[in-house]
C-alpha cells in the first residue's frame, strides 16, 4: 500500500487533518505559550532596572540557591533509587513486585500537602522522632533537611516510572549476552544497560528536576517560610505575590521558567549532538519479548 | 568440550519446564534440540548456558560439575533468536565487546583486538559493515554479527536459541548451510534449539526431540525420521496421514488393505493407528488398490501434492499423497479422477502413541 493510500484511508481527509492540527496548536498557544509570555511580560513590566533589582535581591538569591541545592540533592537520590527499582522490577521476578510498583506510584496519588504533613508528623517537634531530634539538636522540619525530604518524596516516581517500561520492553537478552561474553555485572550495567536506557533516564531526570525545583505544596508545609533561609523559589514567588509586589514576583517566576527552559534546551542540544545515539534509542521494531519455552 | 546432563529438572511455578533429562553431547558435535513451543528446549539450552539453574540434576562440562558455575565462567557463546545486538555500538564494537571486557591481564592489545574482529567480520562476510550500526543491517546480517560476537571469545560451546527463527526462508536456508560449514571448519561443540524439523534435519548430526519437558527420542536425523519410536515424533518430523487400524477376522486392515502379513507388526489392539507419510502412498490405476478420488492437486515446485478421498472414509477426512513432478507430468492426475492407493510403508502405534 502506497503512502497516498494510507493518507486517504482514514475518514479524516485533508480538511480533517488541518482542523486537528489547528486545534492542537491553538490549545498549545493558549495554555502553554501565552502564560509563559505573560510571565516574562509581567516581569519586565516596570522596566529592566526593576527586573534586575528584583532578581538581585539577596532574599531572591537565597531562594534560588536553596532551590538549586534541594534539586541537586533530591535528583541524584531519586536517580539511584529509580534505576535500582526499575532494574529490579523489569529484569527479575520476585514476591511483592506489584506492591513495589504500587508504592512507587504513591506520591502521584497522594496530595503533596499530605506528604508534607506526614513529615511533620514524623520529624516535627511533637512527631514520632521529634524528641530524639531535639535532644541531638538536629532540625529537620522548618529547615533544609525537611525540604529535601519532602522534595524527594514528591519526585520519587518520575525516574522509576520513566525507566520501567523502557527496561521491560528491552528484556534481559542484552544483559544475558554481555554476561555470556564474560562481562562482569558492573561492566554489563555501565556498558550495556545504561546506554540502552540513557534517553529514558535523561527524560526522567529532567522531569524529576523540573518538579523538584517547582514543588510547592509539600515544601510549603515543611519549610516554615523563613525568608533567606527556608524559602525556595516557588515559596518566594508566593510571598512576593501576597505582598502585592507583582513585578518582583514575576521576575523570580521568570527565573524559574528560565531554569526549565535551559534544561529543555540542554536536552535538545545533547540529542542534536549525537544523532547516532538518537537513532539507537529509537524503539527497536524487531524486538519481541522472548517467549518462555 | 563435551557436555552432559544428568537428571536435570526445572520448574517455573507449577509448570514443569523440563523433567529428568539425561543427555550427552560429545566434543565437536552439532546437536539440535527439536520440539514444539513449550516443550522445554529453550529452558534446557539456558540451563546449559548458565542462564537458568536447574532445580535438580547436574550439568557436566568435560566431566566436571558445572551446575552452579556463573555464565561468564562457562566460556559458552550464546546466540538469541532476536540477535540481542547492542544497539548503541557499531558492528565492530559489538564483536569486540567480549575481548574488551576481559580482565586487564587477559585482554589482548588494541591492535590484536582489531585484527581479530576484522577477521571474524570477514568470516561472516561482513568485512564492510564494521562501522555500521545494527539498525542499518538486515536480519540475516544482524544474526551473522551476533555469531561473530559469540565466536570472538573462542567459546568451547556455541549455544543458539532458534537462531534463524526470525528470518525469511531464503536467508534461513543460506544461514543454515553456512552454520554447518562454519561448524565443520572450527570444530566447536554446538547445540541449537529449533521448532523447525527441516532445519534440524538439514543442520544437525544428532536430533533430540523433546515433548512436554522430556526427551522423546534422539539419534541421527535419518534414524529419527525413518524410525520414530512414538507417534509424537512421527507426526513432528514431517507430514503424516493417520488411519485407524481395523480388525476383521483376526487380521489388521487399513481400509481394504491387509497389513497383517508384515511380520514386525503384531496383530494390534482395536485403537491402533497407522501413520503414513505422503510420499509413502503409491498411486496407481483404480483397480490396483484402495479406490480413491482425487479432490485437489497442488504443484509445489519439484513435487505435486494430491488430496485424496478414499472409499469408505468419512468425507471430511482426506489423505495427502506426494508424487514427483515428472510422474505428475506423465500421468496428469486431475480433480475427480479415480485412482487406486497402496502404501509403501506405514508405522502402527497404539492409542497412547507408543510404537506397536
Amino acid at each position: 500500500m502506497g503512502a497516498a493510500d494510507v493518507r486517504g484511508a482514514g475518514h479524516s481527509g485533508a480538511p480533517g487533518r488541518l482542523l486537528l492540527m489547528t486545534g492542537a496548536l491553538l490549545f498549545l498557544a493558549l495554555f502553554l505559550v501565552l502564560p509563559l509570555l505573560v510571565v516574562f511580560a509581567q516581569a519586565l513590566a516596570k522596566g529592566a532596572g526593576a527586573y534586575f533589582a528584583a532578581i538581585s535581591d539577596p532574599m531572591a538569591w537565597a531562594a534560588v540557591k536553596l532551590t538549586l541545592t534541594v534539586a541537586a540533592i533530591a535528583v541524584p537520590c531519586n536517580l539511584v533509587f529509580g534505576v535500582t527499582a526499575a532494574w529490579a522490577i523489569a529484569k527479575f521476578e520476585f514476591r511483592g513486585k506489584s506492591t513495589l510498583i504500587t508504592l512507587i506510584d504513591l506520591p502521584f496519588a497522594v496530595s503533596p500537602v499530605i506528604a508534607g504533613l506526614v513529615f511533620i508528623l514524623l520529624f516535627g517537634s511533637h512527631g514520632w522522632f521529634g524528641g530524639y531530634l531535639r535532644l541531638h539538636h538536629i532540625r529537620v522540619i522548618f529547615a533544609v533537611p525537611g525540604i529535601v525530604l519532602a522534595t524527594i518524596f514528591v519526585t520519587f516516581p518520575f525516574i522509576a516510572r520513566e525507566l520501567i517500561p523502557v527496561m521491560q520492553a528491552q528484556g534481559r537478552e542484552d544483559e544475558e549476552t554481555a554476561l555470556s561474553l564474560g562481562a562482569t555485572g558492573w561492566q554489563t550495567f555501565w556498558r550495556v544497560t545504561l546506554p540502552n536506557i540513557r534517553w529514558g533516564l535523561l527524560y526522567g531526570v529532567l522531569l524529576c528536576n523540573a518538579r523538584a525545583m517547582g514543588e510547592f505544596g509539600a515544601v510549603s508545609v515543611v519549610s516554615g517560610h523563613v525568608r533567606g533561609l527556608t524559602n525556595t523559589m516557588p515559596l518566594h514567588v508566593e510571598i512576593l505575590y501576597n505582598e502585592y509586589n507583582y513585578s518582583a514576583a514575576f521576575a523570580v517566576a521568570s527565573l524559574l521558567a528560565l531554569l526549565a527552559l535551559i534544561t529543555l534546551a540542554g536536552k535538545s542540544f545533547l540529542e542534536w549532538r549525537q544523532p547516532e545515539l538518537r537513532r539507537a534509542a529509537a524503539p527497536a521494531h524487531d524486538r519481541t519479548r522472548r517467549e518462555k519455552t | 568440550m563435551s557436555i552432559a546432563l544428568r537428571g536435570v529438572a526445572k520448574q517455573f511455578g507449577e509448570f514443569a519446564a523440563v523433567e529428568n533429562i539425561d543427555l550427552d553431547v560429545p566434543t565437536g558435535a552439532l546437536i539440535a534440540l527439536l520440539g514444539p513451543s513449550g516443550c522445554g528446549k529453550t529452558t534446557l539450552l539456558r540451563i546449559i548456558a548458565g542462564l537458568e539453574t536447574p532445580d535438580e540434576g547436574q550439568v557436566l562440562f568435560d566431566g566436571r560439575d558445572a551446575t552452579l558455575w556463573p555464565i561468564r565462567d562457562r566460556n559458552v557463546g550464546f546466540v538469541f533468536q532476536h540477535y540481542a545486538l547492542f544497539r548503541h555500538m557499531s558492528v565492530f564494537e559489538n564483536v569486540a565487546f567480549g575481548l574488551k571486557v576481559k580482565p586487564r591481564r587477559e585482554r589482548p592489545a588494541p591492535k590484536e583486538i582489531q585484527n581479530k574482529v576484522r577477521s571474524l567480520l570477514e568470516l561472516v562476510q561482513l568485512g564492510w559493515a564494521g562501522d555500521r550500526y545494527p539498525a542499518q543491517l538486515s536480519g540475516g546480517q544482524r544474526q551473522r554479527v551476533a555469531l561473530a560476537r559469540a565466536l570472538a571469545v573462542d567459546p568451547d560451546v556455541l549455544l543458539l536459541d532458534e537462531p534463524f527463527g526470525a528470518l525469511d526462508s531464503q536467508v534461513r536456508h543460506e544461514l543454515r548451510r553456512w552454520l554447518r560449514r562454519l561448524h565443520d571448519e572450527l570444530h566447536f561443540t554446538s547445540i541449537f534449539v529449533t521448532h523447525d524439523q527441516q532445519e534440524a534435519i538439514e543442520v544437525a548430526d544428532t536430533i533430540v526431540v523433546l515433548n512436554r519437558g522430556r526427551i522423546e527420542q534422539s539419534g541421527a536425523p535419518g534414524e529419527v525420521y525413518d524410525m520414530p519410536t512414538s507417534a509424537f515424533v512421527h507426526r513432528f518430523l514431517g507430514q503424516v496421514n493417520e488411519l485407524p487400524v481395523q480388525m476383521r477376522g483376526g487380521r489388521a486392515y487399513l481400509g481394504p488393505i491387509d497389513i497383517s502379513p508384515a511380520a514386525d507388526h503384531p496383530p494390534g489392539a482395536p485403537d491402533d493407528i497407522a501413520l503414513i507419510r505422503p510420499h509413502e502412498i503409491e498411486i496407481g490405476p483404480e483397480e490396483s488398490g484402495w479406490p480413491a478420488t482425487v479432490v485437489a492437486v497442488r504443484v509445489i515446485g519439484p513435487i505435486v501434492r494430491l488430496e485424496l478421498c478414499a472409499e469408505g472414509q468419512p468425507p471430511p477426512e482426506r489423505l495427502e499423497a506426494e508424487v514427483s513432478r515428472e510422474r505428475y507430468e506423465d500421468e496428469r492426475f486431475g480433480v475427480g479422477q479415480k485412482v487406486g492407493l497402496r502404501f509403501r510403508r506405514w508405522q502402527v502405534y497404539s492409542a497412547n502413541g507408543a510404537a506397536a
